[in-house]
């Protein structure tokens, strides 16, 4: 009887479910792939013959070129944003309980406002007659402006402030699953601080490290705005190429083969992920 | 109980989609601040239709929302520049304008008219002229800065600014080699783009979104800029300069077009004549600095916007001076390869 009854429900669900994955994420990605390989039209866009010409030209140096500037970027991005996230997060699970609620909730406040304009914001802080400079100035703490806006750093500044939560929230969840008696275990063993820290908690923690890498790595190489409004000239992101390649230079096919690439270099991270997890499974802390 | 009241909600949010009046809203697709938002309001008090504004930054990005959005008709007006129009014109992306709804047009400067871009103007009316010349902030800049030339001046590294626009970059590239800006020989091209790999170390940042914004933040001292923002910029920044390059200025007319598919074609024919008007057009000149092509206009001016040499360049000024063309899509694709090569550093 109660089956019954539930059957409406679990069709509904798995309805929805499948046709979302359906509709929005399979369909458009077919028609991404489709595009890729379709021939460049500069009246309609795409049009026949089929051709890989969009992937030869991937493998222009210039691309590669773009990639690993955007790549290196990216890894700076993630790597600060772990050098904060992991003891933000680290500090976060130790507040009482009831803060803890307070303190995300704060984390994703941010979240409400477009981050385009949260972009923009940090533009005028950064700018050379910006806040911080004449912060900076009038207390006398440098002689010159310093020039921030429109260099590597900016774009980095720029990412790390819109994924550094990203990289906070998984790691304050397996920080929040570290058992205290673990610790206290591993001290009882002789174990001192610095040792505990290596063979204990960075083990226990690595899962929710590798997730925070990936939610912001990938994402990282994407957001086209934030070059294009920090940059300046140079510091181009994959995101950009892809974004160029569809609305200035019109060569779909490309755009859609550069933004496969992307796909693919997340379906490898991500595969890495799993394995690199299933192993640390195993050696069953 | 609760989901009665939302079944109710709906209901009434349907019935009110499907109301059988026109839709009295205008969706006008245009470069950022290009238009006084009092020439909007006034529209609106006037007529009783709503202006919807969006904006591009680049004739490409423009193209590409029409091209796509064609069907859909997002946009009852747009303003591409010259070369788009013949453009969009022969793609047969856009609707004949009915002279018939449209007033003021033999006050419009007889130089802009019926050019090779749209013959007898059937598809686009004049909105403004302009052109693009060097910006110069005199409090950090010593010297004279005269020509294109010298923005590739050792003393600017860092310090230049571009337009985020592929035929004006290549333009100066032209103009410094002694070739004409509209240059659709390949081999020119490349030169050009050799030249201009040179200033790249320079180029602080490519802006087309609004240009002064960089001067006035005190990132970049010289470069690219549209007149109107010069002057619009010097309101804030007096000692920003606005100069004639002896290579000759770019000249550059942007028009008012009818998408083919647009949804209000009625609205974008009253907004074209409403702006046409002479104390209009007087208006935006007045407050966004860049030319009217309305001779009805020119004389309603304040004295001192129509003695603004950045608005109105005297006849030495222009000496030079090259009006942008249609180069045709194989030129432009040649451009498409060196600009993004350009802009990636290679």
């Amino acid at each position: 009887m109660r089956s019954l009854m539930q059957q409406p429900f679990r069709t509904a669900v798995l309805v929805l479910v499948w046709g979302w994955l359906l509709f929005l994420v399979l369909a458009p990605n077919l028609l991404v792939v489709g595009a890729s390989v379709m021939t460049r039209d500069p009246a309609s866009f795409i049009s026949l013959p089929v051709t890989l010409d969009a992937y030869r030209q991937l493998l222009n140096p210039l691309y590669l070129d773009v990639f690993l500037h955007s790549l290196y970027m990216a890894a700076m991005t993630t790597l600060v944003c772990l050098l904060i996230g992991y003891p933000f997060a680290w500090s976060l699970s130790k507040v009482a309980k009831r803060h803890q609620v307070l303190l995300i909730f704060l984390l994703i406040v941010p979240f409400w406002t477009n981050s385009l304009v949260r972009t923009y914001a940090l533009k005028l802080i950064l700018a050379t007659n910006g806040l911080l400079n004449n912060a900076l100035l009038s207390m006398g703490l440098i002689d010159e402006p310093m020039q921030l806006l429109y260099t590597e750093g900016a774009v980095v500044i720029g990412l790390v402030y819109l994924l550094l939560p990203f990289m906070i929230l998984p790691l304050y969840s397996v920080f929040d699953d570290l058992r205290e008696d673990y610790l206290r275990a591993s001290h009882d063993l002789g174990a001192g601080r610095f040792s505990t820290f290596i063979h204990v908690i960075v083990p226990l923690t690595l899962p929710g490290v590798l997730a925070g890498i990936m939610l912001v790595l990938l994402p990282a190489m994407g957001l086209f705005f934030v070059p294009d409004i920090l940059g300046g000239s140079r510091n181009l992101l994959v995101g950009n190429v892809i974004k160029n390649q569809f609305l200035d230079a019109r060569n779909w096919p490309f755009g859609a083969a550069a933004s496969i690439m992307l796909t693919l270099a997340m379906a490898f991270l991500m595969f890495a992920h799993r394995l690199s997890k299933r192993r640390i499974g195993e050696e069953g802390v | 109980m609760k989901k009665l009241a939302l079944a109710g909600l709906l209901a009434v949010g349907l019935t009110g989609c499907s109301g059988s009046e026109e839709p009295r809203v205008l969706n006008l697709y245009n470069w950022s601040e290009y238009m006084p938002q009092e020439v909007l309001d006034r529209f609106t008090e006037e007529t009783g239709i709503q202006v919807v504004y969006t904006t591009y930054d680049s004739n490409e990005a423009m193209y590409a929302r029409l091209k796509l959005l064609d069907e859909s008709a997002a946009y009852d007006l747009a303003v591409p520049s010259t070369y788009y129009v013949s453009k969009m014109r022969q793609e047969d992306l856009l609707m004949p304008i009915d002279r018939s709804k449209i007033e003021g047009f033999d006050n419009l400067d007889p130089e802009l008219i019926n050019l090779d871009i749209d013959p007898d103007n059937q598809y686009s009316m004049p909105y403004l002229w302009g052109t693009t010349g060097i910006a110069v902030d005199t409090t950090d800049v010593e010297g004279e800065v005269t020509a294109w030339a010298d923005l590739w001046d050792e003393r600017f590294e860092g310090r230049v600014m571009l337009t985020n626009d592929m035929r004006e970059v290549f333009h100066i590239g032209l103009r410094v080699l002694g070739y004409s800006g509209n240059s659709t020989n390949p081999e020119e091209i490349r030169e050009a783009y050799e030249k201009l790999t040179e200033l790249m170390p320079s180029v602080r940042t490519f802006n087309s979104d609004a240009p002064r914004m960089p001067y006035l933040e005190g990132e970049t001292d010289v470069g690219m800029i549209w007149n109107g923002e010069a002057v619009m910029g010097r309101e804030a920044m007096p000692a920003l300069d606005y100069v004639y390059p002896d290579e000759g200025i770019i000249v550059w007319l942007d028009s008012f077009v009818i998408p083919k598919n647009a949804k209000n074609p009625e609205a974008a024919h009253q907004f074209i004549s409403f702006v046409m008007k002479p104390e209009i057009s007087a208006l935006i000149s007045e407050d966004i600095g860049y030319a009217t092509p309305s001779v009805a206009a020119r004389d309603l001016l304040d004295d001192d916007v129509a003695a603004d040499r950045a608005s109105y360049p005297t006849p030495d000024d222009m000496v030079n001076a090259e009006f942008q063309t249609d180069i045709g899509d194989e030129a432009l694709q040649v451009y498409a390869k060196y600009w993004e090569m350009l802009k990636s550093g290679q």
